[in-house]
């Protein structure tokens, strides 16, 4: 396996007395999207300053591989979208782009017909002379994007990329992403919508309080995660089902019923034990999507924690 | 090439600004008219309007108008630095530059928009006062055409970077900074401007012109209205020198740790422990 384009070690911030980040290591590959997630204040923000180098861990090591290169960030192959969106509002969205390139080690003669490209890309080429400010927050939005991969970077930090964008344009932004990827930018994402994290990451990183609680795969952590959903339609009485070994959380309304399979009773176990008496119509056992996981994973920490 | 970027970015941003086109006519305007005033006064009234200035005001509207421009420009880093602060950018910026190219590129780019904005004042100044007055720049000599230049662009660095990190310090431009009145001290002369041009020499004027915040005020008023030895010249330049790479330092660092720090500005006591803290790299 290729060296990772981003590879973090053990890395720990403390501020005064609060540790924001403690003993984190992950690593992201070329060509894929890495799902960086947690729930507010976790210390998301503060690790991807860390890698990005606006500030520098206490402990630990982050480095960088991009072909011939290997040790210390480089700032101009990086791009990020910040979670806290920011542009020089009262200078021209070209002025601003092109600029934002230029500090990534373009010229001006490289960097404009990149950011007009772009800009037609997103629809914004009309807008191209206009002041920044008089944008709407949507497109404003897709113009901080731009500032992010303008420059082709190898790898790409996206903090909240869909916050504020309309379906169509979440949509085309993960057409965009998924694009970048596959032309070999190894890009870290993070996004509250657990729906759109599914569609698009590879794998996922899931820090709460400071530290790693899930790390894998999307298949690994479900399979980890160990429970199971199921939907059924039916005739007769479905309460009996509750009864059932490793069966929570049943939810009857009408002909409808969904449950969860405990962790370790798999679906073989249940469905050879649902009754005769059950009709069942039509029945799917998948495993959780991740939105439960999260919530349930954060949820119990945070509860263990007190 | 991107401290470049940096530099070429402020400077067109400072040029561009409605402050600068104001203060370009304002101030060349107030001088001219102090110096025709100053022509008239020792005067029979029908005469007012024709005698030159005498030497002091010329020098001590010169010392006036360099000092302004290093203000003006200062406070626009300052500005400068708490609008990105507000807006975000700034992580934008640090994601892409150093904090210290950020601030030497803010710094230099406003540098050169003030010099050439101080060079259009002297200049447009002139132009008024002897289309009314008799003033001449033969008083100047070799020494003024060469230190002038040096005092402003050195004091201008001295002030610029004080305000720079102070704005990055500072949570919004109504909150102040613990610089704001750092910076201040180099307007002390400016008030004793007078007692400075009637002593020139004294002891007292002497020393402070070796005290790098007082330096460039106190000797621009020096040169313009006395005989001041060179070594005294060379050594208020080595002092002044040795000052603004000091401040720079202490100003970048706190530049660099103010910039990310939202929420409250920094008490003094905090300020000081950034100075003193180790570098993290």
């Amino acid at each position: 396996m290729p060296a990772p384009v981003l590879e973090v070690r053990s890395i720990t911030k403390q501020f005064e007395s609060v540790r924001a980040v403690g003993d984190v290591s992950f690593e992201v590959q070329r060509g894929e999207i890495l799902g960086y997630l947690g729930p507010n204040g976790a210390g998301k923000t503060t690790s991807i300053r860390m890698i990005l180098g606006i500030f520098q861990p206490d402990a630990g090591e982050i480095s960088i591989h991009i072909g011939e290169h290997s040790g210390r960030l480089l700032k101009e192959r990086t791009g990020y979208l910040p979670e806290e969106r920011g542009l020089y509002s009262d200078a021209t969205v070209l002025d601003a782009l092109v600029y934002f390139a230029e500090l990534k080690g373009l010229s001006r003669a490289e960097a404009r017909p990149l950011v007009l490209q772009w800009l037609g890309r997103f629809d914004l080429h009309e807008w191209a002379n206009k002041k920044v400010e008089r944008l709407s927050k949507g497109m404003q939005q897709k113009v901080q994007f731009i500032a992010a991969v303008a420059h082709k970077p190898d790898l790409l930090v996206l903090d909240e990329p869909f916050s504020g964008l309309d379906p169509v344009h979440q949509d085309l932004l993960k057409d965009v992403i998924r694009e970048l990827r596959d032309g070999g930018a190894a890009i870290m994402l993070s996004a509250h919508q657990m729906n759109q994290v599914e569609e698009l990451c590879d794998r996922i990183f899931l820090i709460d309080r400071g530290r790693r609680v899930l790390y894998g795969t999307l298949d690994e952590i479900k399979a980890q995660d160990g429970e199971h959903v199921v939907r059924l339609r039916f005739d007769g009485s479905a309460e009996s089902l509750s009864a059932l070994p490793g069966v929570k959380d049943l939810a009857i309304d009408g002909d409808r019923a969904s449950l969860r399979l405990e962790r370790g009773a798999g679906p073989d176990a249940f469905v050879r034990s649902l009754p005769a008496t059950l009709a069942i119509r039509e029945i799917t056992v998948t495993r959780p999507p991740l939105h439960d996981i999260f919530v349930r994973t954060v949820g119990r920490e945070s509860h263990e924690a007190r | 090439m991107r401290l470049g970027s940096v530099i070429r970015w402020e400077f067109l941003r400072a040029v561009r600004s409605k402050q600068y086109l104001f203060m370009s006519v304002f101030i060349p305007v107030i001088a001219a008219a102090a110096i025709i005033v100053a022509s008239s006064q020792d005067r029979s009234a029908a005469q007012s309007l024709s005698g030159p200035p005498p030497a002091f005001v010329v020098a001590l509207i010169l010392a006036m108008i360099l000092f302004m421009g290093a203000f003006l420009n200062g406070v626009m880093a300052l500005y400068g630095v708490v609008k990105e602060k507000q807006s975000r950018v700034v992580e934008l910026v640090l994601s892409s530059i150093s904090a210290r190219q950020m601030m030497a590129g803010k710094v230099i780019g406003l540098g050169i928009a003030g010099l050439i904005q101080v060079a259009a004042w002297v200049a447009v100044t002139y132009a008024v006062a002897s289309r009314f007055t008799t003033i001449s720049l033969e008083a100047l000599t070799l020494v003024h055409w060469v230190t002038y230049p040096l005092y402003f662009a050195l004091g201008y660095l001295l002030i610029a970077s004080i305000y720079a990190a102070t704005g990055a310090t500072m949570k919004d431009v109504q909150s102040g900074g613990v610089g704001g009145l750092v910076g201040f001290v180099a307007y002390v002369p400016i008030m004793f401007a007078a007692l400075i041009i009637e002593n020139p020499n004294h002891v007292l004027v002497r020393i402070a012109s070796f005290f790098p915040p007082f330096t460039p005020s106190v000797m621009l008023l020096r040169l313009g209205t006395a005989h001041v030895p060179a070594w005294e010249v060379a050594l208020s330049l080595a002092a002044l020198g040795a000052g603004v790479v000091v401040t720079m330092r202490i100003a970048a660092r706190v530049f660099e740790l103010g910039l990310l720090m939202y929420g409250k500005a920094p008490s003094t006591r905090e300020l000081w422990k950034w100075v003193r803290a180790r570098r993290p790299r």
